[in-house]
């Protein structure tokens, strides 16, 4: 049965002109569900309808045959809205598919972008770490010397002890002068008046001796 | 190579290619051996892969440094330098591009050649080693410009400052000797000497520094004294880090000291002169660290020391495989 069935579509197919009838024939043949089932109620109700029509039935046999038909053309019927409304759900279901397939494609390139973003941050907060590492030690050897302005306090106060020693040494310097002036004075005032009295001394003693010369004539 | 030999081979010095893709390394035998960093990174990587795909005699002593410029390979060993070129290396012909040796005042012995640095303003490789020199070479020419005389006992380790062009070199006398601009040798210097300040000194280790690095500004010392974080404008040593044993090689990457030296671990500091964290790896002594940055792909740290093995670490935070000799 299913076999006539697939020639009728056969010879549709070569009127259509498409070259997958084997495709068809073997895609029909592998799905083995509701088909059978609607093959052959077709052809009960072909044969039925040509006997129907043929034969002479009583009228209630004839009308009772006539509303066995319209129920089998019924089951067929709403078996093929059956298939019509399967065939769309699997359309939108690939749409669906499409759409998360889109989804995910965007998602993991976005992701892609954030590590190499990430990876960026990394180098950056590296180079920072180095930095402080390198600010602290660097820290660390200054705050062992003293206080700048400290040294300078103490620079100031050596400078100014320094100008006052100065001070005092030139002032002591100065004294020595005028005392060394002073000596040399009353040194050479002395030396002189030795001189004087020398020479009185002398020139007395030469008077005498003249006089007693004189008094000897 | 018999257990034995496997068994008391040091790995003293590494270098990266120009790409980043091969690793070079020189044990104590004097043998170099290359390793494809980007066959053992693979997803298919199996224990072939951690081999070298190239290993031959390059000295007849050990290979103490080992530097890579942009197309060749140097080596040192006993007073001479070779260089090797990358692309033969790879294409596995061990044949020397060139054999060169300072000039040594005395001919009787050969001092061996501790350290290579290159400057790459003027383009001129910078060795020091025992005999207490450190000799400047013009890579075009091959002639050996000048020699910078000062220390008093042999140089372990070279640093080149690129921002004022100056060369820093330790040495067993425990000085630390800042070379400037040296159309005329030792035209001026400054020593700043790790014994002096008494937080780093280490006495019973000596006095030797063996391990130099430079960030601009920054300088790490260590050795006999403690390693130590030096600011260099000011000549203060800021932090000393509290490392137990005697560190062989530090450097700076990013805002981390990275430092290997006796014992099992690599230590991380911090500059402020916290030890973050130790990580822990196969040889019991460490001797070199390197770190490949100049491929982003192969971006690895690897550590050699007192064992045949080399540990690579992918993430630095713990090993990830070793390659073998």
């Amino acid at each position: 049965m299913s076999i006539k069935f697939f020639r009728i579509v056969q010879c549709a197919f070569w009127r259509m002109g498409s070259v997958t009838d084997d495709e068809v024939i073997r895609k029909r043949l592998l799905i083995d569900g509701d088909g059978a089932g609607d093959d052959r109620r077709i052809n009960v109700l072909m044969k039925s309808f040509t006997k129907w029509c043929h034969s002479n039935f009583s009228p209630e046999e004839g009308f009772s045959q006539y509303q066995r038909m319209l129920t089998s053309l019924a089951q067929c019927e709403f078996s093929m809205g059956k298939t019509l409304l399967v065939y769309d759900m699997n359309l939108k279901e690939m749409e669906n598919y499409e759409a998360i397939y889109a989804d995910i494609e965007r998602s993991i390139t976005s992701a892609h972008e954030k590590i190499a973003e990430c990876k960026k941050e990394i180098q950056r907060a590296k180079r920072i770490r180095k930095n402080r590492q390198e600010y602290d030690a660097l820290a660390r050897v200054i705050k062992q010397h003293p206080d700048r302005h400290e040294t300078l306090k103490q620079l100031e106060a050596l400078d100014r002890e320094l100008q006052q020693l100065s001070h005092i040494k030139e002032n002591v310097e100065d004294k020595l002068e005028l005392r060394k002036k002073q000596f040399h004075v009353l040194l050479t005032t002395i030396q002189e008046l030795q001189q004087t009295l020398e020479n009185d001394e002398k020139m007395e003693s030469d008077d005498t001796q003249e006089s007693s010369m004189e008094n000897g004539d | 190579m018999g257990p034995v030999e496997l068994l008391h081979m040091s790995v003293f010095s590494q270098s990266f290619s120009p790409c980043g893709r091969f690793l070079a390394a020189g044990n104590n035998y004097g043998e170099i051996a290359v390793f494809s960093l980007s066959a053992a990174l693979s997803p298919d990587a199996s224990q072939a892969s951690q081999k070298p795909i190239l290993n031959f005699t390059a000295h007849d002593g050990p290979v103490f440094s080992l530097l890579s410029t942009d197309t060749h390979l140097l080596s040192a060993g006993n007073g001479e330098i070779s260089a090797w070129s990358w692309a033969e290396l790879i294409k596995k012909s061990t044949k020397a591009a060139w054999t060169r040796k300072p000039s040594y005042e005395t001919s009787l012995e050969i001092p061996e050649i501790n350290a290579m640095i290159i400057n790459p303003k003027d383009n001129s490789l910078i060795v020091g080693g025992g005999d207490n020199n450190i000799h400047i070479m013009d890579m075009e020419t091959g002639i050996f410009k000048s020699v910078l005389k000062g220390h008093t006992d042999y140089i372990h380790c070279l640093c080149f400052k690129e921002r004022e062009e100056e060369i820093l070199s330790g040495g067993e006398d425990g000085a630390v000797r800042i070379w400037g601009h040296t159309e005329i040798p030792l035209s001026h210097f400054q020593t700043c000497s790790g014994m002096a300040s008494q937080e780093c000194a280490r006495p019973q280790f000596g006095k030797w520094i063996s391990c130099l690095a430079t960030d601009s500004d920054w300088m790490l010392c260590g050795g006999g004294p403690s390693l130590s974080l030096w600011h260099l404008r000011s000549m203060s040593p800021t932090s000393v880090f509290p490392l137990p044993g005697c560190q062989r090689e530090a450097v700076f990457y990013q805002d981390l000291i990275m430092s290997v030296g006796e014992g099992p671990h690599v230590s991380h500091c911090l500059h402020g002169g916290t030890v973050k964290a130790q990580i822990p790896c196969t040889p019991s002594s460490l001797n070199t660290l390197a770190l490949n940055l100049k491929n982003t792909e192969h971006r690895v740290m690897t550590v050699g020391g007192s064992s045949h093995q080399i540990d690579v670490f992918t993430n630095f935070s713990y090993k990830a495989f070793s390659l073998s000799f």
